[in-house]
């Protein structure tokens, strides 16, 4: 056995004073819980933003209250323009994508997780941590400021494709400041990104305690760690794309502007550029992305299961983290395929497309190590286990949709239908949510001392995972029968069908977002009444359960942590801790 | 740990000489009139070549874990490869200009 | 170590598992940055290259005047990598005074660099050249190119500079040690790292 002793000499004072503890710190805990505070604001602005895209869909007459309020120009009198609503689908979706989803799952829970699970007194750069986090502040601020300035969000979509995001105020409403303040806040969340990832990788290389060799990692630090991986190399391309962007637009570059490009009668100045490099710089990053989304998401489900189904997953740590590693791999390898219709290579558009297919294979073993694993199980069904059993459900019925877009053939017909969009919001919205929801159950008593309530966690996880179904395979079968994604409006005779379809989807989607509240009530209800927590209240293995709850300053007051065993020790009732020096239980 | 000790001084500067010796030809080469392909590619090995001579003596890469070199070369070299994807399009794009 | 410190002060020796890359992990940081700076760089060099395969006509708009600056320039940046070395070589020995001079060589040579880059620069624009306006009739995008490629590189070693100028002083002043005048040297190579690719890419390729 190789030598286990390195030893670092810790020196860690309590912060002192409101601010130094809860505002500027740089306690890896406080982070996560800003990330997850700046996240909980941020699903309810983007859900806000679905409701009334989903109330307009259904019922395109509508007045609005409060929309004209907020755009007196994009939605007179509340009843919304056409360009507002792509407005509001762009900010939905830029919001929800970057704030909540790759926030929430990677940035909240681990920064909180990451260094007490693998026994170090916090991340590796702390103040550096600290600024990734504000750092994602600015950026979200700049986001949620394109609503307040005259002309409006932008209203290109998340994806910014040029040449409509690189022009300028000539192509249309948002596409002035709202393009620019979109493109500065996206800069800042990929500094932030990247910083973070930088975090995570040399806090798991580097900061384990005795003991905690790289196969005794829990699941959810594996995840944690690939991903960051995913997110260094994905980020650092997104990066120039943005920067060429801004360029574009203030710099008067062409890098992704064609020339003879003629808008509202105005011949555009630029000369050469390509707008099919932007997607393809974009989707470099675009598609690693929806995996950076949902790698913590693997990791955390894979982490919450075995503590309520009292055994180890199938496989073991193993099969689970390769296959995240081969899924975070093949993920940078895939992106043509959102780009089937745009023009690209019909050979590359091959090449993209076999590889789509097979990255299918890491994620059905995942879904199998997670189904098999309820095989001959003890399960406790508590909330935790519930929506991770949800994420499962979520993910194989989104995934499914996706042999359907990853071939070019089929996908000539679905792209841009309504398809696409409930495929993505299964596979990557919701089963990420569920996963989120499944995190904060289960680590809500670590982090605040306090136990959620059960029965309104079990009520929220019922009504929302009903209602995500209505909502979202609706979706897809509106998209079958030919709904464009993107249109304010369903005029066109073959979509004016679907206008019944859409008003039920609205509904459910109205009460699947009043549901999130008791969800809100309930974080913030247990924080001050819930049930005082145990250090160990599910009696899972890993370290963060063998400190108190919530943990101190220094995660494990200034002990020595030394780690014995993997992290899935169970057997029924009976289970492990890693800290314990006891023997193993039988079968693991 | 020792770091950067394991050479003499001299023979980093002897390195750094070397590095030179390098860009000089690709200087002259430049100058040769090859067609455009050629250079490039020439010109893009003699970086390579000088990029691993930094890589391995100026950052060190030699004289660290074996683990290290394979952690940033595949990780980076990956990107590199599979932005590759772009050119088939770039090419396209030079034939199907409809201005000159 | 004392009950009443550990109320307020954790101050302890804890043992952990050593390192996979037996190294600082301020080093192995910098490692993995320099992995996202590198793909980073290269996004914004395949920019270039699609662009430029797609142009009908580029230009090659350099003379030797050009060329010959950018083999000083070349000349002036290995020149302060080999002295960024003599100073974390004299680090790791103790030699703080030594150390010291060495990084102020290394910060001097990457001011000359970034003078002479400045100068080139000025010069281009007064010729005419923007980021996009080519005054040779070539491709318009060749400045956005030049200027974007060049600018970023530019600007890590102006920040080099200035990162070099905090470790020297805190170096000097006992808060910072051999450790981190090594990991500014790690960001040191690399900024000259990418020039090598710079140079041939930008300024060989586009040589007449």
């Amino acid at each position: 056995m190789a030598a286990t002793i390195a030893h670092a000499a810790v020196h860690h004072a309590a912060p002192q004073g409101f601010i130094r503890k809860y505002l500027f710190s740089v306690d890896h805990k406080v982070i996560g819980i800003q990330y997850l505070t700046l996240s909980l604001i941020a699903v309810f602005v983007g859900m806000a933003l679905s409701w009334v895209m989903r109330i307009h869909l259904a019922w395109p007459d509508a007045h609005i209250p409060l929309l004209g309020w907020l755009s007196p120009n994009g939605a007179p009198n509340g009843l919304m323009t056409p360009e507002y609503y792509l407005s509001l689908m762009t900010m939905h979706g830029t919001i929800m994508a970057f704030f909540v989803l790759t926030a929430a799952p990677m940035a909240g829970f681990g920064n909180f997780m990451l260094p007490i699970q693998v026994g170090a007194a916090d991340m590796a750069f702390p103040r550096l941590n600290m600024s990734s986090f504000w750092v994602t502040l600015v950026g979200f601020i700049l986001a949620c400021a394109t609503f307040v300035i005259p002309d409006g969000p932008p209203l290109s979509g998340w994806t910014a494709y040029a040449p409509l995001s690189a022009v300028g105020p000539v192509a249309g409403p948002g596409q002035g400041w709202g393009q620019n303040l979109w493109g500065l806040s996206i800069v800042c969340f990929c500094i932030a990104s990247l910083l973070g990832a930088l975090n995570f990788i040399v806090t798991t290389l580097d900061l384990r305690t005795k003991g905690m060799k790289l196969s005794r990692l829990p699941l959810s630090t594996w995840g944690w760690f690939i991903d960051a991986w995913v997110s260094l190399l994905a980020f650092a391309v997104l990066l120039p794309t943005c920067l060429l962007l801004v360029l574009d637009r203030l710099g008067g570059t062409s890098f992704f502007i064609p020339s003879g490009l003629v808008i509202n009668d105005q011949l555009q100045p630029h000369a050469g550029g390509s707008p099919l490099l932007f997607q393809h710089l974009f989707w470099f990053f675009g598609h690693p992305e929806v995996y950076i989304i949902i790698l913590p998401a693997f990791g955390i489900v894979s982490h919450v299961m075995p503590t309520f189904i009292r055994k180890p997953l199938v496989g073991g740590w193993k099969v689970m983290t390769f296959a995240e590693v081969a899924v975070g791999m093949l993920s940078f390898v895939v992106w043509g395929h959102h780009m089937f219709v745009s023009g690209m290579s019909p050979f590359m558009a091959m090449v993209f497309s076999v590889p789509t297919l097979l990255i299918t294979i890491p994620s059905v073993i995942a879904v199998l190590v997670w189904v098999f694993s309820l095989y001959h199980s003890n399960i406790r069904f508590d909330t935790p286990l519930l929506f991770s059993l949800g994420f499962v459900s979520l993910f194989i019925s989104g995934g499914i949709g996706g042999f359907f877009l990853a071939q070019p053939s089929t996908d000539s017909y679905l792209h841009a239908t309504s398809f696409v969009v409930g495929h993505f919001h299964f596979t990557m919205g919701l089963s990420a949510i569920f996963a989120t929801f499944a995190g904060f159950y289960y680590w809500y008593p670590k982090m605040f001392g306090r136990v959620m309530n059960e029965k309104l966690g079990k009520v929220h996880f019922w009504l929302s995972f009903v209602l995500v179904y209505c909502v979202f395979m609706t979706m897809h079968l509106t998209g079958f029968a030919g709904a464009v994604r993107r249109y304010s409006a369903l005029v066109d005779d073959f979509m004016v069908q679907l206008i019944p379809a859409n008003k039920f989807m609205t509904v459910a989607a109205l009460l699947l977002g009043a549901t999130q509240f008791i969800f809100l009530f309930n974080v913030i209800w247990s924080r001050f009444k819930g049930q005082k927590a145990s250090d160990n209240p599910w009696g899972a293995t890993t370290l963060e359960w063998d400190t108190t709850s919530p943990p101190p300053f220094d995660n494990f007051g200034g002990r020595q942590i030394t780690v014995y065993h993997g992290p899935m020790e169970y057997d029924g009732d009976a289970s492990v801790m890693q800290t314990s020096p006891a023997a193993s239980v039988a079968g693991t | 740990m020792s770091s950067n000790r394991e050479l003499t001084m001299s023979s980093y500067v002897a390195i750094g000489g070397g590095l030179m010796v390098i860009v000089g030809i690709e200087v002259i080469l430049t100058y040769q009139h090859l067609p455009t392909r050629t250079l490039l590619f020439s010109l893009l090995c003699l970086a390579c070549l000088e990029a691993y001579v930094a890589i391995m003596y100026l950052m060190h890469v030699k004289y660290e874990r074996p683990v290290l070199f394979w952690t940033i070369f595949p990780a980076t070299l990956f990107v590199l490869v599979f932005l590759c994807y772009i050119w088939p399009d770039a090419f396209r794009m030079f034939n199907m200009r409809l201005l000159q | 170590m004392s009950q009443s410190a550990v109320a307020s002060v954790s101050h302890h020796e804890v043992l952990m598992e050593p390192s996979p890359y037996s190294m600082d992990k301020k080093k192995l940081g910098m490692w993995v940055f320099i992995v996202s700076d590198a793909c980073t760089f290269a996004a914004f060099l395949f920019a270039y290259g699609y662009m430029r395969v797609g142009a009908p006509v580029w230009g090659t708009p350099f003379g030797f005047s050009s060329i010959a600056n950018g083999m000083i320039m070349t000349a002036v940046l290995l020149s302060s990598s080999l002295s960024m070395l003599a100073a974390v070589r004299a680090s790791q020995v103790g030699e703080k005074a030594s150390s010291n001079k060495w990084l102020a060589v290394t910060m001097l040579l990457g001011t000359i660099f970034a003078g002479l880059h400045l100068r080139e620069w000025y010069k281009l624009i007064a010729e005419g050249w923007r980021l996009f306006y080519n005054p040779t009739g070539g491709a318009a995008q060749f400045g956005a190119a030049f200027f974007t490629v060049t600018g970023l590189h530019l600007t890590h070693v102006v920040t080099g500079v200035i990162a070099l100028a905090f470790v020297a002083r805190g170096y000097k002043q006992g808060c910072y040690d051999e450790s981190h005048v090594e990991t500014a040297g790690l960001y040191w190579h690399f900024v000259d790292l990418v020039w090598m690719f710079v140079f041939p890419l930008m300024y060989l390729m586009n040589a007449h």
